[in-house]
């Protein structure tokens, strides 16, 4: 009896610390042989993620010195024949109008994709799952999808031959005497353009995530609810959104801590049509610093700013998950 | 401008056309076109240039062709003209010996289209030809700076690289004195003589391949009076019996009154290009620099007319006489110009041809034609003068004697004149396989049109010259415009100088070419721009003009 209370206590152990997220209690060794075989599998991305994410941002140096990729034999090399100048880059940068210009942009452009961009592929998800043909369903999911696999330039373009001032609309109201309309290089609606783009781009991609999680509903729940008497609205409300909510707050946490990011070709490709006071965001702040002008260490100390912000903003953002008891991109 | 004599010539392809233009598009892309952009670096010896008596120690002597001699020769700074028809069967050689020894060397260079396989029988044909055994690295050429950089900050730098002027931005000139050689040793001089195709390039063209006190560039020469052209569509202007504006004044009455958005009809594209020659203002970069009649050093952004050229071009688009699309940037003017939409476009000379031999099939009445130049005032106008090469190739620092010789041997053969075996090999390739030849006019075959492109072409090439056995009377217009246009020519102060700036003056006037875009087209006011000016001449302006002013102290002017 003792004996088989000892086995269940042994038992008991492990799994209660397993439970409590504290695996260090358990030797290094037996949890590497235990996991060997998940190890071996994740192995690969492990050494490209080192490889291609890690070990590139050593070269962040860069942002305190004034660097010359061809001071020495290669670019890497020239690290170390650069000279260092401290922090003079980032000083440069809070100065530089042109820097706080592009941020301005962007944190506009967050905010307005976070209003306008975040919730449609949740409200599409819930009206594809509200159909119940399947026929028309994946014909409906089909043509949302799609646009996600069209190139910047082509929905640029799209965009130009219909909303642009020579375009389908233009030439319609002109051929009832309204002229002068012109959508594309009107640098005030630009953000409200690019929005506008991204939707028809993306929004239907972003509903597979949300898709998922809905199929993931019990059926059971619906019914129960039915026959408690809780109509279309209150299902939805009890229902299929706290079901949904463990999936927006990740992908919110995620957006949030990407907040710096809001877009780079698409920018690039309208920066002559609406100017560079409207369509200049940090990445293309960036590329135009780093690539353009080859200013590489000014440009890596405004990415690398750019980098620790979102760090700090993805962590914050997943605090906050946590205090309103959802789980996150990590659990505690 | 023509960023290529050879590529102008290289037959009545529609691809290699569009190869031609969109070395014209690269060339411009970066607003004001040709703009010998110059960075710097922290070591003082590869800023600077070298001319004057400096510069004549280390170029080749000039030794004169001999062969086909243009039926319009050069004058007032225009290219040469070929305009008779060749006898194929009795074509000069001007490489009798094959100078390659067939030791295998890699080539990175621009490619504007699809690059053929490797292999094949062009590039074979010419590799016997010149006894040379060439691995092509061709690039994208919309892309090839992106490229550049980042090869130029590698350990593998291509045996032999070619660099066009308009990649010259930022920290590459630095680039380009540290990694590539010295090939004074090899050409300086009467060395040259063994290479008689690159001893005929003209002198100003080699003193423009100075880079960091040394010859490092094999050069690619341009005609001084190729500047940006104004094209309108000759044939519609005579069947509307409209004649040609001469005045900014005139042309923007003409253009509203021939803008119909409702027929989808505008007057033009952006015509920031041509506005430049009409009101006299300097192209961007060491171009931009130049003394004054009153003995003042300024740079292009400081002269009234700077201002005047961008009102004028503004008044343009506030007239809705421009293209929406070519507001927005949005697809290719030159498509506009073919069908219609647009009457007028300025691009550089390679369109004429171009784009009449490309619609010569589908619309034989289609005709295009260059606006003369006038003035602000609708009198005369001052153009200035482009430098005199405008794309090199170089050879890496560290390459053997062998692949030295050989890279020598590939230029040599591509810089053959006009008229002869090797030119007719470059532009057309093997007689049966790439074109046939009608009438006596050679013709390239659907294997010619995606074969022959580019590549060999860009090793080096002889003094500019038009010649389109095809369509011979575009050539005599060609150069007849620049002729004309030539005698408008006026030379900066920095012209035939292969200037690098100091680096950290390299980003000072990158903000423009944006700004004046942006203004244009209506997105920045006039006030933003003179605060720009301002701005520029507080933070390192003054000062790079006190640089420029020693520089052209100790080397005397250009003009």
């Amino acid at each position: 009896m003792a004996a088989v209370s000892a086995a269940a206590a042994k038992d008991r152990v492990p799994r209660r610390t397993s439970r409590a997220g504290k695996a260090g209690k358990v030797p290094f060794r037996i949890r590497l042989r235990r996991d060997r075989a998940l190890i071996l599998m994740t192995l690969p991305v492990i050494v490209l993620l080192l490889l291609f994410n890690y070990v590139p941002l050593l070269g962040n140096v860069v942002a305190f010195q004034e660097y010359d990729p061809y001071v020495a034999g290669n670019g890497t090399t020239a690290i170390f024949h650069s000279p260092w100048v401290g922090v003079e880059q980032f000083s440069r940068m809070l100065d530089d109008p042109l820097f706080w210009s592009a941020t301005k942009n962007t944190i506009v452009l967050f905010v307005l994709q976070l209003v306008f961009f975040f919730p449609v592929p949740i409200a599409l998800a819930l009206v594809i799952n509200s159909v119940i043909r399947p026929r028309v369903r994946a014909v409906a999911q089909a043509i949302m999808y799609l646009p996600h696999f069209f190139s910047w330039v082509l929905v640029v373009t799209v965009f130009q031959q219909i909303l642009g001032g020579a375009g389908i609309i233009a030439q319609t109201l002109e051929k009832h005497g309204w002229s002068g309309f012109d959508l594309m290089t009107d640098a005030d609606l630009f953000k409200f353009l690019v929005i506008g783009q991204a939707v028809w781009k993306d929004a239907g991609w972003g509903i597979i995530v949300f898709l998922a999680a809905l199929s993931a509903v019990s059926t059971d729940l619906y019914e129960a609810a039915a026959m408690d008497g809780a109509g279309r609205w209150r299902r939805m409300w009890h229902v299929t959104l706290p079901a949904l909510r463990p999936v927006i707050a990740l992908l919110l946490v995620l957006r949030v801590g990407d907040a710096l990011s809001v877009g780079f070709e698409q920018f690039l490709l309208q920066r002559y049509a609406v100017g560079a006071g409207a369509s200049e965001v940090l990445d293309t702040y960036v590329w135009n610093m780093g690539i353009q002008n080859g200013d590489f260490s000014y440009a890596a100390a405004v990415g690398l700013v750019k980098g620790v912000i979102g760090v700090c903003l993805v962590l914050g953002a997943n605090k906050v998950a946590h205090l309103l008891g959802e789980q996150g991109v990590y659990q505690k | 401008m023509t960023p290529n004599a050879v590529s102008i010539s290289s037959g009545p392809s529609r691809r290699s056309f569009l190869a031609s233009t969109a070395v014209a598009t690269a060339a411009v892309a970066g607003g004001m076109p040709l703009l010998a952009a110059c960075g710097g670096s922290d070591s003082e010896s590869r800023e600077g240039a070298t001319s004057g008596k400096a510069a004549d120690k280390l170029l080749p002597t000039y030794v004169a062709s001999t062969v086909a001699q243009p039926d319009l020769p050069s004058k007032n700074g225009s290219a040469a003209g070929y305009t008779g028809k060749d006898d194929l069967a009795a074509l000069a050689t001007s490489v009798p010996d094959k100078l390659g020894t067939g030791a295998p060397f890699r080539i990175m260079s621009p490619f504007w289209g699809t690059p053929p396989k490797p292999g094949n029988a062009y590039y074979t044909a010419l590799d016997a030809a010149a006894g040379t055994k060439i691995t092509w690295q061709n690039q994208d050429g919309t892309t090839y700076g992106e490229k550049l950089g980042a090869v130029l900050a590698s350990s593998s730098i291509p045996d032999m690289v070619v660099v066009p002027s308009w990649e010259l931005g930022g920290k590459i000139p630095n680039a380009v004195t540290a990694k590539f050689m010295d090939l004074g040793p090899y050409l300086a001089g009467d060395k040259v003589k063994k290479y008689p195709n690159l001893a005929a390039i003209p002198s100003d063209a080699w003193r423009m391949s100075i880079f960091g006190g040394a010859l490092r560039g094999l050069p690619m020469p341009a005609a001084p009076a190729g500047f940006i052209v104004p094209y309108y569509r000759k044939d519609i202007f005579d069947e509307k019996g409209w004649s040609v504006p001469k005045s900014p004044e005139e042309f923007l009455s003409w253009a509203k009154d021939v803008t119909s958005a409702k027929a989808k009809v505008y007057a033009c594209a952006d015509m920031s290009w041509s506005s430049a020659g009409v009101f006299g203002v300097r192209p961007a970069g060491t171009l931009g620099w130049n003394i004054g009649d009153d003995g003042k050093l300024t740079y292009r952004i400081e002269e009234p007319a700077f201002l005047e050229a961008l009102e004028w071009v503004r008044k343009l688009f506030d007239a809705g006489v421009v293209h929406p699309d070519d507001k927005a940037r949005s697809g290719d003017p030159s498509q506009r110009f073919t069908s219609g939409q647009i009457l007028v476009f300025n691009s550089d000379m390679s369109a004429w041809y171009g784009k009449t031999a490309e619609q010569a099939q589908s619309k034989p009445d289609f005709e295009i034609d260059a606006m003369d130049y006038f003035g602000a005032d609708g009198g005369d106008p001052t153009l200035w003068a482009s430098q005199p090469a405008t794309i090199w190739s170089l050879i890496r620092k560290g390459a053997s004697n062998e692949t030295i010789e050989n890279a020598l041997a590939a230029a040599n053969f591509a810089a053959a004149p006009y008229g002869t075996k090797e030119r007719m090999l470059v532009d057309y390739g093997v007689e049966g396989t790439h074109y046939t030849v009608k009438d006596g006019v050679p013709v390239k075959n659907d294997r010619g049109n995606s074969e022959v492109i580019n590549a060999w072409p860009m090793l080096a090439a002889p003094a500019a010259y038009f010649a389109h056995p095809d369509l011979p009377d575009i050539a005599r217009r060609q150069v007849e415009w620049q002729q004309r246009m030539g005698v408008f020519m006026k030379k900066t102060s920095t012209y035939g100088m292969n200037i690098v700036e100091p680096s950290r003056y390299a980003n000072l006037r990158s903000q423009f070419e944006q700004l004046e875009l942006d203004y244009v087209r209506g997105h920045k006011k006039l006030s933003d721009v003179q605060e720009a000016i301002s701005t520029w001449k507080s933070s390192g302006g003054d000062k790079l003009r006190d640089w420029y002013k020693e520089l052209l102290d100790k080397n005397g002017s250009g003009n």
